[in-house]
Parts: C-alpha cells; sequence; structure tokens
C-alpha cells in the first residue's frame, strides 16, 4: 500500500493504493465516483473514461499511482453549482442517453474536445468519441448532442 | 491448469527521478520488473510475473526538439503529442504524426508513448513502419551506459526487440532528409477505430534534381513476424524516374517480399494483395508531396 493524492473534482482525497490499483477502482471503489463506470476492463469501450490533466483518458488502463497527484474530472465534476453543463444538457434534450452506461465517458470525451476545439466538424466528434462504444447504438443522437453543445457555448456571451 | 489464478499482483511501485537510477532498478529486480510508461499494454496483458513496477514518467523523456541535424523525441512523448506537434506535421515527419493518430483511441492516444509503441514491438506497432522508413535511430540507456541502434536493428522477432536486461529506449532520433523528400503512411484495419493494422505501410521517396529517385524506403507492418523493409523493391526505383507503371511493378515486388500470415484478422493471400494496392497508393501519395 501507498499514500497517494487525487485531486477530483476540485477536492484533494488521500487514498491508499495498492501497486495494481486501477484509477478506476480507486475512483468508483475507494472514493465513491460512481459514474466512473467499468465496462471491458481493457481499454477498449470507453465507459471509464476520466479527464487526468484534462486530458481523456481510459482510467480502467491507469494505474492509480500512476495518477498520483493529478487532477481528475468526472462527469461529476461537470457539474457547477448545481447546475447541469451545457453537454449533459444537450445530451438530455437530444435523447442522446439509452441504457446510460456510456454516457459519463461520452460526456468526458465530448469535454476533452470542446476543450481543444470550441468549433468542430462533425468529423471532429466523431473522431473525438470513437474510443467511446454505445452499445444501444445511439451515436447519431451523441452527435448531435455535442454539435448543439458546441453552437451553444459559441453563442453565449 | 488454472491460469486465471495466477493473477497480477506486483508488490512495488517505483517512481525513479532519473535515467541512472531506473536503470538501476532494472537491473536490479531483472525479470520480475516492468517499466512503465504509457501503460496501455501492462493492463491488457496483466502479466503475473510483474512484481515490482518502474514509473518511468519522471525521467524527463517528453519532449520533442528539432536541431540542425534533425529531430529528437523523448520515448514518452505521447501518441497526441506527436500528432499535435507542429514541428512534426511538416515535411517528412508528417507520416509519422499520421501515424499516431491512427493508433488506438483518443483515450489510448493521450496515454500511449512513441518509446513503448516500439519496446511493444508488436509485428503491427504502427509507428514502426514510419521510423524504419526514416531510419530513425534509437538511444538506448543501460547499466553500462548510452547506445545508439538502428531502428531495423531494434525488431528481432514476434514481441522481441534488441533490449539486454536493465536497458530502457530514451530518445527516438531522425537524421535531416533531403529537401526534395516526400512520406506517406497508409494503414488499414478491420474497423476505423481501435483495431490493430491488417496492413500498414510507410514510404519515404527523395528525388535528385534531374526528377530520378535519388533515395527510396518503403516499409510495412503486420506482414511479418517484425516490421520490416522491402529492400528489393526499394532497389527497382533507386536512380529511376518514377514512372506509373515502374511503382506498380515496385507494388508487387513488395508483396512478393513479405512474409505475412492468416490470422484472425486476415489472410495472407488478402495481406499480399492489400500490400500491393497500398504501397502503390503510397508512393503516389509521397510523390504529390514532394514540393
Amino acid at each position: 500500500m501507498q499514500n497517494i493524492l487525487l485531486k477530483v473534482n476540485g477536492v484533494s482525497y488521500p487514498v491508499d493504493v495498492t501497486p495494481y490499483d486501477t484509477l478506476a477502482r480507486v475512483l468508483r471503489e475507494k472514493l465513491g465516483f460512481t459514474e466512473v463506470k467499468i465496462g471491458c476492463e481493457n481499454g477498449e469501450c470507453g465507459s471509464c473514461t476520466v479527464l487526468v490533466d484534462g486530458k481523456a483518458i481510459v482510467s480502467c488502463l491507469m494505474l492509480a499511482a500512476k495518477a498520483d497527484g493529478s487532477e481528475i474530472t468526472t462527469s461529476r465534476g461537470l457539474v457547477k453549482d448545481g447546475k447541469l453543463h451545457v453537454l449533459q444538457e444537450k445530451f438530455i434534450e437530444h435523447d442522446a442517453i439509452q441504457c446510460g452506461y456510456c454516457t459519463p465517458g461520452m460526456l468526458m470525451s465530448a469535454k476533452a474536445l470542446l476543450d481543444m476545439k470550441p468549433h468542430p466538424t462533425e468529423e471532429e466528434i466523431r473522431r473525438a468519441i470513437s474510443g467511446n462504444i454505445c452499445r444501444c447504438t445511439g451515436y447519431q443522437q451523441i452527435v448531435e448532442a455535442i454539435a448543439a453543445a458546441a453552437a451553444e457555448i459559441e453563442s453565449s456571451p | 491448469m488454472y491460469p486465471h489464478l495466477d493473477v497480477f499482483r506486483p508488490t512495488d511501485y517505483l517512481k525513479p527521478s532519473n535515467i541512472r537510477e531506473a536503470v538501476e532498478l532494472l537491473a536490479r529486480y531483472g525479470n520480475s520488473a516492468f517499466p512503465i510508461a504509457g501503460g496501455t499494454d501492462l493492463l491488457v496483458e496483466k502479466d503475473p510475473k510483474i512484481k515490482v513496477l518502474i514509473d518511468l514518467t519522471d525521467l524527463g523523456l517528453n519532449y520533442i526538439q528539432s536541431s540542425s541535424e534533425g529531430m529528437a523525441i523523448g520515448a514518452a512523448t505521447t501518441m497526441s503529442e506527436i500528432g499535435a506537434s507542429p514541428a512534426l506535421r511538416v515535411g517528412p515527419y508528417l507520416m509519422l504524426a499520421e501515424a499516431t493518430q491512427e493508433i488506438g483511441t483518443p483515450q489510448i492516444r493521450n496515454m500511449a508513448t512513441l518509446g513503448g509503441n516500439i519496446c511493444r514491438p508488436s509485428p503491427a506497432a504502427d509507428t514502426a513502419p514510419p521510423l524504419l522508413a526514416l531510419e530513425a535511430f534509437v538511444k538506448i540507456a543501460g547499466p553500462n551506459g548510452y547506445r545508439d541502434l538502428e531502428i531495423e536493428q531494434f525488431f528481432k522477432g514476434v514481441n522481441q526487440d534488441a533490449l539486454q536486461p536493465g536497458e530502457i529506449v530514451t530518445e527516438i532520433r531522425i537524421s535531416n532528409l533531403p529537401k526534395r523528400t516526400g512520406t506517406a503512411f497508409i494503414k488499414k484495419g478491420r474497423v476505423a477505430a481501435g483495431d490493430l493494422s491488417i496492413v500498414s505501410v510507410a514510404v519515404c521517396v527523395s528525388l535528385d534534381h534531374g526528377n530520378l529517385c535519388s533515395k527510396v524506403r518503403i516499409a510495412l507492418g503486420a506482414v511479418a513476424p517484425t516490421p520490416l523493409r522491402a529492400r528489393e523493391a526499394e532497389s527497382l526505383l533507386v536512380g529511376k524516374v518514377p514512372q506509373r507503371n515502374l511503382l506498380t511493378q515496385v507494388a508487387q515486388k513488395v508483396s512478393e517480399e513479405i512474409r505475412p500470415i492468416s490470422d484472425l484478422r486476415a489472410s495472407a493471400e488478402y495481406r499480399r494483395t492489400l500490400s500491393r494496392v497500398l504501397v502503390e497508393r503510397a508512393l503516389n501519395e509521397a510523390l504529390s508531396r514532394i514540393v
């Protein structure tokens, strides 16, 4: 066991981890961030996607010890002052959620995209979520929701 | 009998702060030690033999430096960083930047490193063909100091590289190429994202002032036990004008020179045909990029 420090959604958490604990397991099971979904646990499905120091990564393939000292954002961290992020609102409006299991990961890949490219093309949106699998296959609505969020961010003052 | 009971349970996670320390730790723990850069293969393979993890994050190996001699890329530079680097999105380096964007998924590209891609020497490692075609050098640190190796000498067999116990790759270096040089990389997997290559092709062609091919390098992935150069095909083009029918012959030669296998992704026959098509396409693309 070693003690590491993870800053999750702006709050610092000291936590004891083993050398083989993944960031996904630690976030879910030791810190209670259950919005981080574990799907394949093999880096393929993207449901465990979180931002580490602003970059989208799959937390099932990152050891918690490697993330020591990092700033992590989960989909819960998108909510500010009790208000949903525009991406979350647009996902709801566009019915971009069916079973919902891929949604937290989709949101984080979309957030990483908009942080880097505020005006993405449809092609860029599709590439940005190419590491997130939706088994309900609701990709069209997800792409539309992300495009709508980008448009709203652009038009807001 | 119950291989799943023999689980991945490393006992130590060490984070050396410099290269010398990292090399000492790797040498000390031998086969039970495993270096982590991006770590993306580590947690897929979960090798139960691994007891000591050695995190290479703090070694200062994350950089892209251009100099009068060429380009040096730190082994811990991620695929995303290479793909987005303005210094690597120009000239002959472009195909390397493009190849990094064909690997895995966006999340994997934010984690996986250039050093890691060649040190998990899969025949299908997608940065290998561009590095072969650019005749890159691999800088290796070990218990006896540093050594340099041509990238072609680095790949020894399926999942085997030239690293000795205690050694790590610290840098990939690419020397300047003639001004009139064009490169191209093409990968085909079964689907567009997150899949291993069925075939990947990298070509690098230089023209002299008479428009004859002065340098030709053709490299392929996933068609032999290691990523490889198609030297017989290259030699057909050297000293010649790159006319269309000659490019077709060169591509045909490549398909004869490779040693593909049949696996779950494609048959050997399909790989030969695809290699021929992709090599011709890549040669045309590379030539069209020469200004």
